[in-house]
Formats: C-alpha cells, structure tokens, sequence
C-alpha cells in the first residue's frame, strides 16, 4: 500500500526550466493582483522575494534540510497567517485583499524550500489560487491575456517535468507545439462559449473583502438612491423618495456586479406613500454577523429553480444598503455587521466606499405567469399591517382607471398584467420632466396631464392603483441590471440603471417584482436565464437551453435540412482534401532502393571525379566516362527512372558491394 | 496510446475549476478549465501523431580499432575491397548512431530503448528534427559475432506527458565482428607451399582473374567484347595460372566454449590469411555448416567465421542441409579442432597433405601433425 502511494520518480526539481514556468505563473498571478486589484506593495516584495526563493531552492537541491532554516520558515508562514487574519478582521494593513496577499507571501516564503515534487505542486497550485482571486476582480476581457498566460506556464511546467523525467532536453518541434497550443486554446474558447455553464451552491463565503469597520450608530437609516434627490448623505441619498424631485443620473459606472443572471438589485423598499413622497413606515431591524447563512433568513422559496451568485465591487460611495437579487439565501458583506430591516433589506454601518466589495446567494424564483395565476391565495396580506394596502390619498378618478382598465381580469395576477401592460401601453417614458406643479399631485398629473414619466411615475401609480383594487403592493428601489455580459457573467451598473418598480404580494410566492416602466418585461426581474441554459454566447439568444437547437431546427420544417446538409457537405470537403494531400504525400514518397541507388550513382560520380552535368543523360555519362563501372548502374538508374522499376536495397548493396571492391 | 496519471490530475483539476467557477459565478474559471480540457484533448491528437510518423534509425558511425587490431595492419588494397566502411575486429569498439527518422516534419518527444550485444541502451530527446535526430554510443571491447540489435521498441508521447505510446522494432544484426588475426607463416612447421609459388599473376589457367587492355600479342579469343564496347578500346581477359593452391580449413563443429570457439576462429583467419595473400584459396567448412564461398575474398572468409558455430549461421537456419559435406578440391588440409570429432577426422582423411591445431588438452588419437595451443591471443 505505501509502495503503491509513493509517487514515482520524477526529478523535477532538478529542472531549471519547470522551475522558471512556476516562477512565470506566479508571476503572472501576481501581476492579475497588482491590475485588477490595484494592489501593489505585497504583490511587488512577495514577486523579489519568490525569485530570490526560486534561486536559492534550486542552488540548494541537492542539500538536506537544515533545522534552523526550516523552523525560520515556519514562523515566515505563521507570520504571513498572522498578516491575513489581522488584515481581515482588524485591517491593520489597510485591508486590500487580504486573501491574495497572503497566498502571495505564502508562495514566496515557501519559495526558498522548493526541494520536492509536492513543494513545485504546492507552488503551482497557490498561484492558481491566486489566479482565481484576480479573476474574481476582473471585469474586462484582457484578464483572458494573463489567463492564457498562466495556462502556457502550466502546460510548460508539465512539459519540462516531463521531459526531464525522460532524461531529454527541453525542446520540442516548435511549429507542432504551436499548432497544438493554438489548438487548444481555440477549442476551449469555443469549449467555453458553447458549452452550458453549471450552476452550484457556494459551500462558503466568496473570498472576497475590503473590510469597512464602523459601527452602528443609532436605528438604521433608509437612504434612497441618488435618483431623486440630491440633497442628503454624501452618498446623495435620502430616507424618502420624493416624486417632485429628479436627480441627475450620468453614464458613470456604479458598481460591477458578477453574477450568473441578470437580475434587478433591489435595495430599498418604501411602503408609505404621503403628498408625493415615500417613505418606509417600520423601523425595526435586526442586527447580523456580516456572514448571514441560510438558517438566519426565510425559506426558499416554493419551487424555485435554484440559487446564484452575486458578487458586488462598489467604484463609488453609495448608500449603506446591500443591493442585491431577493429573496437572499445567503450573504457575505466585510463589515462588522449588518441590520436586516423589516422588508428584508440588508444595511451596512457606514455607506459603501469605492473597492468595497461583498457577495450574495440569491434564490431564482419560479415566477412564470402560469404558476402566479394559479396562486390560491394571492391576496393575503404578507402582515397584520394595513401599510401595503394603503393608497395614499389616491384620487377617486385614479381609482376609477384602475377599476375599468381591470375589469376584465379574473384573479390577481391577470389584475396586476392588465394594470401593468396598460401603464407601458399608454404612457411615454422620459427623462425631461417638467416640475410638478405646486398643489398637485404628482400620480394624478402624471395618470391625467402629461401621461409621460420616468420610473418612479409608473411605479408609484401602479403601486397606489393595485392597492386601490385590495392587491398588496409596495415601492421597490435599487438597479437595473445594467450592462450584461453573458460571456463573463458580468454586468456593469452605471448611475442611469438606477430604478423603481413595484412589489406585488401573491400569498404563494411572496413579493413578486413586476414593472410598469414601459420597454421592461412586465416580470422583468423574473426574466432569469434557465438554471443550466448555455453559456457564453447562447446566453445571448434568449431562453436557449440545451435542447434550443433541436427545436430551432424542427421550426424550420422542410429547411432544416439545409444546416446539416451544409455541415456535412463541409466535413465531406475537408475529409476529401486531406485524403488528397495524403494520397499525394505517399506517391511522393520515394520508392524501396530509389534513394540507395541514387545515392550510389552519386558516390561513384563523386569517386571518377566528374559528375554528370545537368543535360548530359545517364547513358552518354556512362559513354563520357568510359568505365565498365557504370554500366550496370546506369542501367539500373535508367530503368529506375524512366520505367519506375527500382531495385531492391539488396540489389543496390551488392552492386555497392562490387563498385567497391573494383575501386 | 494510453492515458498517464498525469491526465487525471489534469481532469481531476478541469473538474475543480468547473467546480469552483459554477459555485462562485467567476467566468473565468470555465474558460480556464475548458483550456485545461482542451490542452488534455489536443496532447492525445497531438500523441496519435507523434506515434505514427517515428521510426528506429540504428547504424555504425565508425570503429575505434584497438592497438593490436588487423585493421591497422591490412594493405590500403585488401582495405579498399572490404564490404564496410570500416570493418571491426574483436577487441575493437564501436561507435553506434541510434535515433529516431521522421516523417513529415519534426516531431517529438520521443524516447528509445532496446539491447545492442548485451548492452542496454536508453536515449530520449524532445524534438526529433526534419533531418533525424541520433546519439552515438561507444561499444568498447566487442567480441566476435554479429551485434544483434534486440528487444528495441519507440516510446512517443504529447510534449506534455498526458498520453504515452510504444511501438516494437523488429530485431536486426547492426554490425558483424571479425575474428582477429595474424600470419602465422613464421612459426608454422610444415608449409610445403612457398610463397613465392603462389604471387598472383596472369596466365593462362582456368579460373578468371580480371580484364585489362589488349597488348599486342594476346589472342583474339580472348578479348572481352562487351568490356571493349564499353571501354571504346580492346579489353582482354585475364587467367589464373593453373595450380594454384587451396585451402581447406576444417573446423570443430562444436567448440566446447564461446573462448575456444574464438580461439579456432582467430587461428583459421590466420591460416586463411596467410594462404590468401599468396595468392592462393581457403575453403572454410565445418560438419553442419554451409562451407564459405568466395575463396579468393578474405572478407567472405571472416565473415563465415565471424558467425562460426553459432545457431543462425548459413545452415542452422536451412533445416535439411545440415550435415552436408565439403567437396574436396583442395591440396591442402588444415584442421583445427577442440575435440575429438569423428566426422571431421573422416572428411579430412581424403586430403592429401594434412595438418592441424588441436585448442585446449583434448586427446586426439589420428595420424595427423598437431599443434597444441591454448586460448590466448597472439599466439605464444
């Protein structure tokens, strides 16, 4: 058993080569660091220090190791354990990721002890760690570069061991290798973008932090989104969303936010509607570990389709709200802790800062037409609280609209569509509003006047307007999804994706976002790619899934035959030529005793001192040089040639045999 | 072509990073593990080709002749007719070119190995270039046989060890040891031939000696046509003078060691040697071998005893001749001998003028002039 556990021999760590791939791949993990996570001081000393590592290791190969050395060593790595976790809990470092820096002085401290196979692995497989901890911080497609990077200093690592335990020089066939690396990028890139992408459970918090250590001072506050007003915190919020007011939203980028499906980042929710304004009438919370599992919050919903992940990096200050797709099942935010108030929105102690960065565990909901009409129980109030039903002073000929534009609805959810299809059917979305005139109200001007209105209009109305027809709802606030990638799973969120849109309660599915905004799904925040629908590019055909093209094709009828047949026509072709050219190489290929005879007719050529000249044909050389010696050769050459009758080599050798023996 | 346990690790990463990227949502980690597949796929198509375009590349690429090899002694002309390039004796070293040929471009990695005599030999390299890739090993002290190349087989594999191949090459003879030799004309006892009797000339005999170009004088008759049109001017044919001697040398047929079967084969090089640069004959034989040919070629000569008695020699090989016996056609006998072999003794009764050399302390009782030797070499 320990025989068959032992790893076989392979001296890699006698290898320059593997070594400067290891020390490359490292390299180039640190260097994804030092430019997508704006680190710089550890990345650079851990870099010198892993080099010097690097060529004391292997200096020093073939010596045993010596006590002290290592118990230095020992606290080096202590001390680095000790450097993470005062960094993560206390910042005492400043907190800038505090994971990578440790794994990066983990590789150069461990870097002066590179003896063995398992010490190269161990090396090799923290830079892919951190590796991983830049790819969680990067957001542009030129991380690919330092991808492909760290995959050529694998692969080179891999061949250098190999080589060596093969005793041979490290060198290969550069043009095949090429082709080989060429080819293997190419099919993973296309492995990858058609490929569906599995979607699982995170088995603990993303690694993941900035941390932010201000406590809670007094009740939290509610601070809305810059969108419309500009006064209040530094962040531009404010605890009320008042709809005579607009702020200014520019095209600058908000946050980045990687996650497996574009989804609406709720932040807060206002169920108070007075003269014009919202507010959040319940003040209650409850105080959190910045690690909230699962056990802490509701029960996932009934038959959603699973979870995904979300991780934020703030670029600039923003409330102190964790936006994110509800329902949550799990959250990691590096503060010291968080306040869930009681509309289940996550709070931090002080607002976000730029490079603040946490992850979230939402549900996917199942929230297809279908299953919300067929909602037994739509209606019930989610509490004892009458807030969700109150309308505000809602005006009697608004009430009025919403009763004839829903009569002919027959359960909640059809109430809500005809609501919600109406409102983006008859009003224009804009975002030149003019003042709201004094004295009046601001649903009723916009339902009566002007019938044109950004976000909070359509969803204000809408909210007043359900509850008027005894359908709880309520005002959700945060971000649109902004600009997805589905390649990346990425999306950039600028200040114009900030948004409003309404929360409908359905007794058998909780609060269900719909969207009045004209151009939105009415269920936009529903609309979620299926749970294992294709990746990378499929992901931007809507709803593709794994049995997509199948079906596009049946679509087709009798046409669909004319994609395969182009397929087919294609491989045809490309089998058929490299048949060609294969054919063409064997007739190329001389045949058994070519070579050696015209090797021979050379070498006797050579030896009469007089070789043939270029127009003179075999049998006037053989008559120009007058010598027995040529006369079998010359026929056999002339047979050869002209009637592709070659001799066997063994004919050839003894004819070499007897030119020998005569010179 | 088979799977190393270096692809497990390879998948066993693709399915960690798989792993962790539909956990955490990070892209990139599925573009990272699809390359990590890919490179697994890409190294066994890469394996297959490898494997198909490699073959084994075994040659002499010179001889190292040692202090007392007959290669230093030969004349430029017995040289110049010798088959190789440059023929080996027993005690010389050689050294060997062994590579790799490819086709269709360069290739590689690729590893050797296999036995040349009884040595083991092992090289690696990774790229096999366009024009063939080889290293030399140095045989030293070889002995006398062919040097059979056995047992060699190509590994290839992908540059980055996922999937390994082997394929087997045929055995095959890389080179064949002469017997060392010297003349032994100084000692012998009873050479009733001198060599003054036997310098070669031209004449008029039966046996064919070569052409040359006509002289006033020469007949007609003997004037070679076709070597005359070649030539553009009269050749004629050249004979051997009648009498000249041959010499049959007799061999023990089953030497009781491979020490004593050299010792007879050095000691028959030698009479044939001294009996072939006086221009005479030899006729090597032994009960169950095939009897050498080409009795004026020193080289077919030693090549006979080179392979003298082993199995695989001329008539081991040819089931059914063994045992065929030697006309007699010479004047004179030697027999040599490490036992006392009734057919060899029975053959060489009808010979005329008999003599022999009697390797180790074996008794022979029979009427012939015997010198008994030993098993060094030179002689004493």
């Amino acid at each position: 058993m320990r025989r068959r556990l032992r790893l076989p021999t392979s001296p890699i760590e006698q290898s320059v080569e593997a070594r400067a791939f290891l020390f490359s791949g490292f390299a180039v993990a640190v260097l994804g660091i030092v430019l997508y996570g704006q680190d710089y001081v550890v990345p650079a000393v851990g870099l010198i220090a892993a080099a010097a590592g690097h060529v004391v290791s292997y200096r020093e190969r073939n010596q045993k190791r010596e006590f002290w050395r290592q118990a230095f060593l020992a606290a080096m790595v202590f001390g680095a354990l000790f450097y993470v976790i005062a960094d993560s809990s206390l910042a005492l470092f400043g907190g800038i990721l505090p994971q990578a820096n440790f794994a990066i002085l983990l590789v150069a401290v461990t870097s002066f002890d590179l003896k063995t196979r398992r010490n190269c692995y161990s090396s090799l497989w923290i830079s892919l760690a951190i590796v991983y901890l830049a790819a969680v911080y990067a957001w542009d497609y030129a991380f690919g570069v330092l991808l492909a990077g760290w995959t050529v200093c694998v692969a080179g690592f891999w061949m250098a061991s190999h080589l060596k335990r093969m005793n041979a020089q490290v060198q290969g066939p550069v043009r095949a290798i090429a082709v080989l690396l060429v080819a293997a990028f190419a099919g993973g890139v296309g492995w990858f973008i058609v490929v569906p992408q599995p979607s699982g459970v995170p088995i603990s918090p993303l690694v993941i932090s900035l941390p932010n250590f201000t406590a809670f001072k007094g009740d939290i506050a509610s601070p809305a989104l810059p969108l419309v007003q500009l006064t209040g915190d530094p962040s531009g919020a404010t605890s009320s969303v008042d709809l005579h007011f607009r702020g200014r939203l520019g095209d600058a980028p908000v946050m980045y936010v990687r996650t497996g499906a574009p989804a609406y980042w709720r932040g807060l929710v206002f169920d108070l509607y007075r003269d014009g304004a919202w507010t959040a009438s319940k003040t209650g919370y409850r105080e959190m570990q910045p690690f909230v599992p699962p056990r802490f919050l509701p029960p996932p919903p009934p038959h959603n389709l699973g979870t995904f992940v979300q991780t934020f990096r703030v670029l600039r200050s923003l409330p102190s709200v964790i936006n994110a797709a509800y329902p949550i099942e799990s959250l990691y935010a590096p503060v010291a802790a968080l306040r869930e108030d009681l509309y289940g929105t996550f709070h931090t102690p002080d607002q976000l800062r730029p490079g603040q960065t946490y992850s979230v565990v939402s549900y996917l909901p199942d929230l297809s037409p279908d299953a919300l009409r067929a909602d037994e129980n739509p209606s019930s109030l989610p509490t004892d609280d009458l807030a969700y039903l109150d309308v505000g002073g809602l005006s009697a000929r608004a009430r009025l609209l919403a009763e004839q534009v829903t009569r002919d609805a027959t359960n909640p959810f059809d109430v809500v569509m005809a609501l919600t299809n109406y409102l983006q059917g008859q009003y224009k979305y804009t975002l030149d509003l003019p003042r709201v005139p004094t004295g009046r109200d601001p649903v009723d001007w916009f339902l009566f006047d002007v019938k044109t209105g950004y976000c909070e209009q359509f969803a204000t109305a809408e909210t007043l307007m359900l509850r008027s027809l005894g359908i709880p709802a309520r005002l959700a606030t945060g971000y649109a999804t902004g600009d997805y990638d589905p390649v990346l799973n990425q999306a950039i969120v600028r200040e114009h994706d900030a948004h409003a849109w309404v929360e409908v309660w359905f007794g058998g599915h909780g609060w269900v976002p719909v969207d009045p905004t004209p151009g939105v799904n009415p269920l936009a925040a529903t609309r979620f790619p299926s749970h294992w629908a294709a990746g990378g590019i499929a992901r931007l055909i809507p709803h593709l899934s794994i049995g997509a093209p199948a079906e596009a094709l049946g679509s087709l009828g009798v046409l669909a035959v004319i994609p395969p047949a182009i397929a087919i026509s294609l491989v045809v072709v490309l089998a058929y030529a490299w048949l060609r050219r294969r054919g063409w190489k064997v007739q190329a290929r001389a045949a058994p005793g070519e070579n050696e005879l015209l090797r021979l007719y050379e070498k006797v050529q050579r030896r009469l001192r007089r070789r043939r000249a270029p127009p003179e044909t075999p049998l006037e050389y053989e008559q120009a040089m007058r010598t027995a010696l040529l006369e079998e050769l010359t026929d056999a050459v002339n047979e050869g040639a002209y009637a592709g009758r070659w001799p066997d080599p063994g004919r050839v050798r003894e004819m070499a045999q007897g030119i020998d023996r005569i010179f | 072509m088979r799977p190393t346990w270096r692809v497990v690790g390879a998948v066993a990463l693709w399915l960690v990073l798989e792993w962790y990227g539909a956990t955490s949502e990070v892209s990139w980690l599925f573009l990272l593990a699809a390359w990590v597949l890919a490179l697994v796929v890409a190294c066994g198509a890469y394996a297959l080709w490898n494997r198909a375009g490699l073959s084994l590349h075994l040659a002499v690429a010179r001889s190292r002749p040692a202090g007392d090899s007959p290669a230093e002694e030969l004349p430029e002309t017995v040289l110049r007719t010798s088959p190789y390039a440059a023929p080996l004796f027993e005690k010389d070293g050689l050294e060997l070119a062994v590579g790799l040929r490819t086709t269709g471009g360069a290739r590689g990695p690729a590893w050797i190995n296999g036995q040349v005599g009884d040595t083991e030999i092992r090289f690696a390299t990774g790229v096999v270039p366009t024009r063939g890739w080889s290293r030399l090993k140095v045989l030293r002290e070889l002995r006398r046989g062919p040097v059979g190349a056995s047992g060699w087989t190509i590994g290839t594999s992908d540059p980055l060890g996922f999937f390994r191949g082997q394929r087997s090459c045929p055995d095959s003879e890389v080179a064949l040891v002469l017997p060392t030799f010297m003349s032994l004309a100084g000692r012998r006892q009873a050479r009733e031939l001198e060599a003054s009797a036997a310098v070669p000339r031209s004449g008029s005999g039966n046996e064919l000696f070569g052409i040359r170009e006509y002289r006033p004088g020469d007949s007609l008759r003997r004037i070679h046509w076709r070597s005359s049109a070649r030539h553009g001017e009269l050749v004629v044919r050249e004979y051997e003078p009648p009498g000249l001697q041959t010499l049959a040398i007799y061999l023990d047929p089953e030497p009781p060691s491979d020490d004593v079967a050299d010792q007879i084969a050095r000691i028959a090089a030698s009479e044939a040697w001294d009996c072939l640069r006086e221009g005479g004959r030899v006729v090597l034989w032994a009960p169950g071998l095939e009897p050498s040919e080409s009795p004026r070629d020193l080289w077919t000569q030693l090549e006979w005893l080179a392979r003298y008695p082993r199995e695989g020699g001329p008539v081991a090989q040819q089931p059914g001749r063994k045992g065929r016996h030697l006309p007699m056609h010479g004047e004179e006998l030697v027999l040599i001998t490490a036992s006392s072999n009734t057919e060899l003794f029975e053959v060489s009764e009808r010979a005329r003028r008999r003599r022999g050399w009697v390797v180790g302390e074996a008794v022979i009782d029979a009427d012939i002039p015997l010198q008994r030797v030993g098993t060094q070499w030179p002689l004493p």
